[in-house]
């Protein structure tokens, strides 16, 4: 275990000790990296095979696109940065960023600090365990659309089953998906009740590999719960909570569906995410746009990401 | 030190965290469990009591409605059969790139998967564009190759199992060099039964990626006739949405909940039969420390 780092072909260099001193291995030697040497390429071909056709090459063409005019017909225009240009200064780019970004701190915050809970709370108890393990994996495992759909049954203003229990407790009813300020909140509220499950055992796994004997001596040195939770539990799931931090992030901006189903980015624009804008290009046949406004996203998501792994690995 | 309280104390916050979790639990199936009962209810009463459940009102009308309405039975079929085609082209190539990423180096293995890391930051999106021009350049618009090919060895798949892989210790993997085993038998012999978990957990992930998959069906597979499950689904709250003074508004809503319990049932099944492998899974594959 401690020669990890060497990595198996040069370790067979490196030990002439197993090999005795004969006169064959010179050969053999030779003979055997060769087969060694091309497995990886022959492992490797049928993925990059078809990452090359269906990911690469379209990455490619989607960065031409985007310094054209094209429309989808006809001869397309190289037009230098103008599609960016338009974007940058038009406020539809900007405020459905904006959407993106409100969207991103009503659902990350919450999801990052109710995952490290359930899961430190899943890890501490051992009855039930497993219920709760398969409750939380059941939003998980059901198709977005039928949960968007639910959504627009149950948040219905006039007949859905959350105004009705609201009424029932005598509160007015509320315009979840028809008034701007709810509509943000509600596809939160569907985004969060869909993917927290998910986080929740990426924060286990991380959980299950702290050495259990740093709590015991924390707590011969008088430390409470909470303060193992924050000096203990915190700091050694740094990697598990980069990951589930990251990969939200990349989920929120480029959230799609929800609002397409549920809400069609209405009212107004108010829930006209960042993903549903550039589907909008799409349909309109407004094709150098879009593709302008797939690489801007990139930008955003990139540098929110690097963000992240930044402040995450600046701790250490 | 039981003076101090800390061993009386414990019973407490277990009671607490079960009563935390509980009202947790409660919340994230109460929608599930609401939708496939009130599936069975008549239209009508689905608005005008959506809170109650009589049992002697069961009806099976808006499934029957929901059937008449959409072709939710070529639905199912489509997404069969992009699911047994796709998920096999994942399940192969996945698994042995990322070994090969993994425990080999070569010339280019950086190169590749960098670009592998780029297109997992990119929104899916991004792809739709370009991947819809060259369908129509091939001719292959609203065709099987279409749905299946594109996205079958996603970034995901290859980072996924690399992190499952990169836990087999070397030793292993030399030992069976040393028994004269080929670079393939290494791999199929050593490398895939001690990943076993992790490649239930990649299965598991995959199948529900095809089937949820919703974005790029829209786009590739207009016509109605290739329209996979979500497509259907997707064209039902179409109608809901997008004409809130529909006459029938009750009559939708309650296929709407019909077609949402159908869809949702097949994965719910298979993840409960399947739940030991598909969590475990993913605890193998998440990040170590």
């Amino acid at each position: 275990m401690t020669t990890r780092s060497v990595s198996p072909a040069t370790k067979v260099f490196r030990e002439p000790a197993v090999e005795p001193r004969t006169r064959a291995p010179r050969q053999r030697r030779r003979t055997l990296p060769l087969r060694r040497l091309l497995a990886p390429y022959v492992f490797v071909l049928p993925f990059v095979l078809v990452f090359l056709a269906f990911s690469v090459y379209p990455l490619f063409f989607t960065l031409r696109l985007s310094f054209t005019d094209w429309h989808g017909s006809g001869a397309a225009h190289w037009i230098g940065f103008d599609n960016y240009r338009y974007l940058l200064t038009s406020s539809g780019f900007w405020s459905t960023l904006g959407n993106s970004g409100v969207l991103w701190l009503l659902i990350v915050p919450a999801q990052m600090v109710l995952a490290v809970l359930v899961a430190v709370l899943l890890n501490a108890i051992k009855r039930l365990r497993g219920f709760y393990r398969v409750a939380f994996v059941v939003p998980f495992v059901t198709p977005l659309v039928a949960v968007a759909q639910i959504w627009i049954v149950l948040f219905d203003q006039d007949n859905g089953a959350v105004n009705a229990m609201l009424g029932a407790v005598g509160l007015p009813p509320v315009g979840w998906l028809v008034t701007s300020g709810w509509a943000k909140p509600t596809l939160a509220l569907l985004f969060l009740w869909k993917t927290t499950g998910f986080v929740v055992l990426i924060v286990l796994s991380g959980l299950q590999q702290i050495d259990r004997g740093l709590y015991e001596a924390a707590s011969l040195d008088g430390a409470g719960r909470m303060r193992q939770l924050w000096s203990i539990t915190v700091p050694l799931l740094r990697r598990s909570l980069m990951f589930s931090l990251v990969l939200q992030t990349l989920a929120v901006f480029q959230m799609f569906a929800e609002p397409y189903v549920v809400t069609k980015g209405g009212p107004y624009t108010s829930t006209t995410t960042a993903g549903l804008y550039l589907y909008n290009h799409i349909t309109r046949a407004d094709l150098g746009t879009g593709a302008a406004n797939s690489f801007l996203l990139v930008i955003v998501v990139m540098a929110v990401s690097l963000l992240f792994v930044r402040l995450l690995r600046a701790e250490d | 030190m039981t003076a101090l309280g800390v061993r009386q104390r414990k019973p407490r916050p277990l009671l607490g965290s079960h009563a935390f979790l509980l009202v947790l639990t409660v919340a994230l199936l109460a929608p599930v469990v609401w939708a496939i009962l009130s599936s069975f209810k008549p239209a009508g009463e689905i608005i005008r009591n959506p809170l109650g459940f009589d049992p002697a009102t069961f009806t099976l009308a808006n499934f029957r409605g929901m059937f008449q309405d959409v072709p939710i039975g070529s639905g199912f079929l489509n997404t069969g059969i992009v699911l047994v085609a796709k998920g096999a082209i994942t399940m192969l190539c996945a698994p042995l790139a990322a070994y090969a990423f993994a425990k080999y180096r070569f010339a280019g293995r950086n190169l590749i998967f960098g670009t592998v890391l780029l297109t997992l930051m990119l929104p899916t999106i991004v792809l739709v564009i370009p991947l819809l021009l060259e369908m129509k350049e091939l001719g292959w618009v609203n065709t099987y190759q279409a749905l299946i090919l594109p996205g079958s060895v996603d970034a995901f798949a290859i980072f996924w199992m690399r992190q499952v892989i990169a836990a087999v210790p070397d030793e292993l993997l030399d030992a069976a060099r040393v028994d004269g085993c080929g670079e393939f038998g290494i791999f199929w012999r050593v490398v895939v039964p001690a990943i076993r978990p992790g490649l239930a957990g990649l299965g598991v992930l995959t199948i529900m990626n095809i089937y949820n998959d919703f974005v790029w069906p829209v786009v590739a597979a207009s016509s109605s006739r290739m329209a996979t499950l979500q497509v259907v689904l997707s064209t039902l709250a179409q109608n809901i949405s997008g004409n809130r003074v529909d006459a029938d508004y009750a009559t939708v809503t309650g296929e709407l909940l019909a077609a949402a319990s159908i869809a949702l049932v097949p994965l719910l099944i298979l993840f409960i039969v399947l739940q030991k492998h598909f969590i475990n899974g993913i605890l193998a594959g998440s990040v170590k420390g």
